[in-house]
């Protein structure tokens, strides 16, 4: 990276602000999905928004590709550097600005991590409704470009339905304030595009957020089944019966053994738990707890143990959370796969998913979100055995294409990032990411902002407003203008 | 915008399509007194994506078109070429109950689409303005909503996937149908309250709700209005979970809806009381008939096309004193002004000069909405004017100040749509 461009970086942040050595960018070379790595050129962790827009305006000026990164946690290679490009991490930004209980709002910066906030709104009786699996350290900015879920998402929906605004840098340096602390604000809903946008829009600097209220009453039962296909069932019979629970769980029995090992949750010895929680007003979770208990009987459930208090919910959370992190304790290595199916296939794409392990000859652990059919399959592989690795990924990728047949989606909540962009014209035609790219082009006409991600192979926006200058991209022969 | 004239315009459209899918425009198809030349009703979406690409080539200024309900919301376009309607295209309703889902074309009514849904105790739980007759379309392109968005939120909050025409005569899709779900840009969201500006949406996909068992209503009554916003904060850092808060002015009143199982709809209509009464405030609970003729009025007055609507959105905590500004300016101005509506979320809605008598002078009524804006920006929120009295016209900005993010918004206008005619300078913020 030129010296030249490496001052002025040093020179728009606070000491110890930008990283160049070897050792220090090793840290960046990936996020969560390690496998995918790349060498920065250079690493900044900007104190403040107006560093983070004098680092952007930097790198639009030079033309230099960067990628910003929250914690890191992401799975799907989102925040993977480009070579030789700048890493903006965000961790120093880690302030909450502002609480306000009688509005229900909290206004962050993007280092915040998930947790932190219900942490801080729970004294008050409120909480932050998204809640992924990693919320102990993953970071609000993350959520912001990865549109993250979690296991209430039936009820609650996703980062996308608790983002009231954000202060933004774009691609070229302009600082933005989109939506805001008051609803309908007027304009184009440019929010609902850069929350999910992995990154390839802006820079978010400040994000103001709905809370909610703790709901007076919460049940959790967890019972056991002897199969997934019964357990799927109940989902189904719950759901029929008009309940939308809070959350609907389902493990299987590699991964109940796995977790068992891992934290002790105290799971059943059955093919598959469910965990359904409902939560609400006293009376309306009572009423319908009475259905879910019954429902669950009738289709045979082998045990049933319902959590009424705190400490007893979270031991059964923590047995879920834990799920893909206590793979670790069955395997040596494992692939962790994210797919989403209308939820009515779910027992057919299990089907397929079994078949396949029996074919592949790797264990395949399921966990699932079962109320909004996202699968989390779970391919165990032996890292050192020669070729295992690259099976794995083999096999992980066919059960991509069973949720994209069955109608789903390739990602429910990881993201497409660098590693599901090959796919996307498996679930999208070429207009329908032509569409997507316009978006895109009107952000990042430049295509500085995290390239390489979401669109299946690079591509140039055309009129570049001002002068014609050689893309990064182009002189590395990677893409060519058209 | 084409040099050519109106009737070249016609006879154009006429020669491709003939009738019945184009047709000359009448009485029935102005918009606040402008005529388009052309009236397009396409029956199948290779047909819209069609008209809308030779519109593009021939520069035609175009006005997508579901039941016409919301047509003089916002600017209307300088020129009118062709109104594009999306209700004679075919299309069923794919309803998938056991995945909570139901693929809709754009030009099916809301009330259709509820009865088709109700048959597996299911329903897309959005309660707009005109919901007799609005279609899905319209209903997503300015992201209306209603009483029950205090529960459920607004289109953009239950759409999952869109199908749109774009203006090259292309049809792209975006998100699926399923509820979760990440993959690529979420252009569904985007085009929800895009006013058409950027594409017409042909079919979109909601996330459904079950329809509750049980409704309860509690009619909370103050002399004021004040003691009720006061009663709206309470309600919201209570358990209680109500479908609906809404304000109704003259008399002022505070209606709260519980949609729930039967038993704890009585339970929260209870724990409501309550709190009312902790308020000061008079309050009894209706339910059955009399609670469906409560809202059925309060649904009819929401919808009424008298005088000038303003929407007003602050923070939740703020609408006390907005009540008290908006009195303050109508007394000064001397203008009739009433606001009602969704008092918990922070979005109330002004009727300015309902009625014959209490027209106001445009000047007058310039300067009314100017004061509710300025107020609003003050505070972090916003004034749209959401349908202006026809007679007015076109005194007021309907938009106001949209901020920094304008030029990202005109840049994606101009990527989308190149040839600007697609509803030009009636998308939000005039783009």
């Amino acid at each position: 990276m030129d010296q030249r461009f490496l001052d002025e970086l040093g020179a728009v942040v606070a000491p110890g602000g930008l990283l160049t050595d070897a050792a220090d960018l090793f840290t960046y070379e990936s996020d969560a999905l390690v496998h995918l790595r790349a060498t920065p050129g250079a690493v900044v962790l900007p104190v403040s928004a107006d560093e983070v827009q004098a680092v952007v305006r930097l790198c639009h000026r030079a033309g230099v590709p960067f990628v910003a990164r929250g914690h890191g946690t992401g799975l799907s290679g989102g925040a993977l550097p480009v070579e030789d490009g700048v890493v903006i991490g965000l961790s120093r930004l880690n302030r909450i600005l502002d609480v306000d209980i009688p509005n229900l709002r909290v206004t962050v910066e993007p280092g915040v991590t998930n947790l932190e906030i219900t942490r801080r709104v729970s004294p008050f009786g409120c909480y932050y409704a998204p809640d992924p699996s990693s919320q102990i350290v993953c970071s609000i900015g993350g959520n912001i470009a990865e549109n993250s879920g979690g296991a209430h998402c039936l009820k609650y929906g996703f980062t996308v339905h608790h983002v009231l605004g954000v202060e933004a840098v774009l691609p070229n340096g302009d600082n933005v304030h989109i939506g805001g602390a008051a609803l309908d604000l007027p304009g184009l809903d440019l929010l609902s595009v850069i929350v999910g946008s992995e990154g390839t829009l802006a820079v978010v600097t400040k994000a103001t957020l709905r809370i909610l209220r703790r709901p007076e009453a919460v049940l959790t039962l967890l019972a056991g089944f002897e199969s997934i296909d019964l357990a799927g069932e109940a989902v189904s019979a719950i759901i029929g019966r008009g309940i939308v629970p809070a959350a609907v769980e389902m493990m299987d029995r590699l991964t109940i053994q796995a977790a068992e090992a891992a934290v002790q949750p105290r799971f059943p010895d059955a093919n598959a738990v469910l965990i359904v929680e409902l939560d609400g007003p006293q009376a309306e979770v009572d009423e319908q707890f009475a259905v879910v208990e019954s429902v669950c009987r009738a289709q045979g459930a082998t045990s049933m143990e319902i959590a009424r208090d705190q400490a007893h919910r979270e031991r059964i959370w923590r047995g879920r959370k834990a799920a893909f992190a206590a793979m670790g304790r069955v395997s040596p290595n494992y692939y962790v796969q994210d797919g989403v199916v209308p939820r009515t296939k779910l027992p057919e794409v299990l089907r397929r998913i079994r078949d396949l392990e029996a074919r592949s000859g790797l264990r395949i652990g399921n966990v699932f979100h079962a109320g909004d059919g996202n699968l989390h399959p779970l391919i165990c592989y032996d890292a050192s055995v020669p070729g295992q690795a690259e099976h794995a990924e083999k096999v992980a990728s066919e059960i991509l294409l069973y949720c994209i047949e069955a109608g789903g989606s390739l990602t429910g909540e990881h993201g497409v990032g660098a590693d599901k962009k090959a796919y996307m014209p498996k679930m999208f035609s070429t207009d329908d990411l032509d569409a997507m790219h316009l978006v895109r082009c009107a952000f990042d006409p430049a295509g500085l902002c995290n390239p390489g991600k979401v669109f299946p192979t690079p591509r140039l926006c055309g009129e570049v407003p001002g002068p014609y200058r050689q893309h990064p991209l182009e002189r590395a022969g990677v893409v060519e203008r058209f | 915008m084409a040099s050519s004239s109106l009737d070249t315009i016609a006879q154009a459209a006429h020669a491709r399509w003939g009738t019945p899918a184009s047709r000359a425009a009448g009485p029935a198809d102005a918009i606040l007194d402008q005529l388009p030349a052309v009236v397009l009703e396409p029956t199948t979406v290779p047909m819209l994506a069609d008209m809308l690409r030779w519109a593009n080539a021939d520069k035609v200024a175009v006005v997508p078109r579901g039941a016409g309900t919301k047509l003089t919301w916002g600017r209307t376009p300088p020129r009118i070429g062709a109104v594009l309607a999306t209700t004679r295209i075919d299309g069923s309703i794919d309803h998938c109950a056991g995945d909570l889902t139901a693929t809709v074309p754009a030009g099916a009514r809301l009330e259709e689409v509820n009865a088709a849904l109700a048959r597996e105790g299911q329903w897309l739980p959005l309660d707009p303005r005109l919901a007799d007759r609005a279609t899905i379309g319209g209903i997503v392109a300015t992201n209306d909503s209603g009483p029950r968005r205090q529960k459920h939120g607004t289109p953009r909050d239950l759409i999952i996937g869109a199908e749109m025409a774009l203006v090259d005569g292309r049809t792209a899709k975006a998100g699926g149908r399923v509820v979760k779900n990440v993959a690529g840009y979420d252009l569904a969201r985007l085009l929800c309250g895009s006013f058409g500006a950027l594409a017409i949406i042909t079919r979109a996909t909601f996330k459904l709700a079950p329809r509750p068992p049980a409704s309860r209503t509690i009619v909370a009554s103050a002399p004021q209005a004040r003691p009720l916003a006061d009663l709206a904060l309470a309600l919201l850092s209570s358990p209680l979970t109500p479908a609906a808060i809404e304000l109704q002015s003259r008399p002022d009143r505070l209606l709260l809806r519980f949609e729930t199982t039967e038993a704890a709809a009585n339970q929260q209509a209870a724990a409501a009381e309550a709190l009312c009464g902790a308020h000061g405030v008079d309050a009894s609970m209706v339910s059955g008939d009399a609670e469906a003729a409560v809202w059925r009025e309060h649904q009819a007055d929401l919808s009424s096309a008298d005088g000038t609507l303003v929407r007003v959105a602050v923070l939740p905590a703020q609408v006390g004193d907005v009540l008290g500004h908006a009195e303050r300016v109508a007394a000064q101005h001397a203008l009739e002004c009433r606001v009602a509506g969704r008092i918990a979320l922070g979005v109330v809605y002004a009727r300015i000069g309902a009625g014959e008598h209490t027209r106001p002078s445009p000047e007058s009524l310039r300067a009314a909405i100017d004061a509710l804006r300025q107020n609003a920006w003050a505070r972090g929120g916003s004034a749209v004017v959401v349908s202006v009295d026809p007679a007015i016209g076109h005194v007021v900005d309907p938009w106001g100040d949209v901020g920094d993010a304008l030029p990202l918004m005109r840049a994606l206008k101009a990527r989308f749509d190149p040839n600007g005619i697609l509803n030009a300078g009636h998308g939000p913020g005039n783009i």
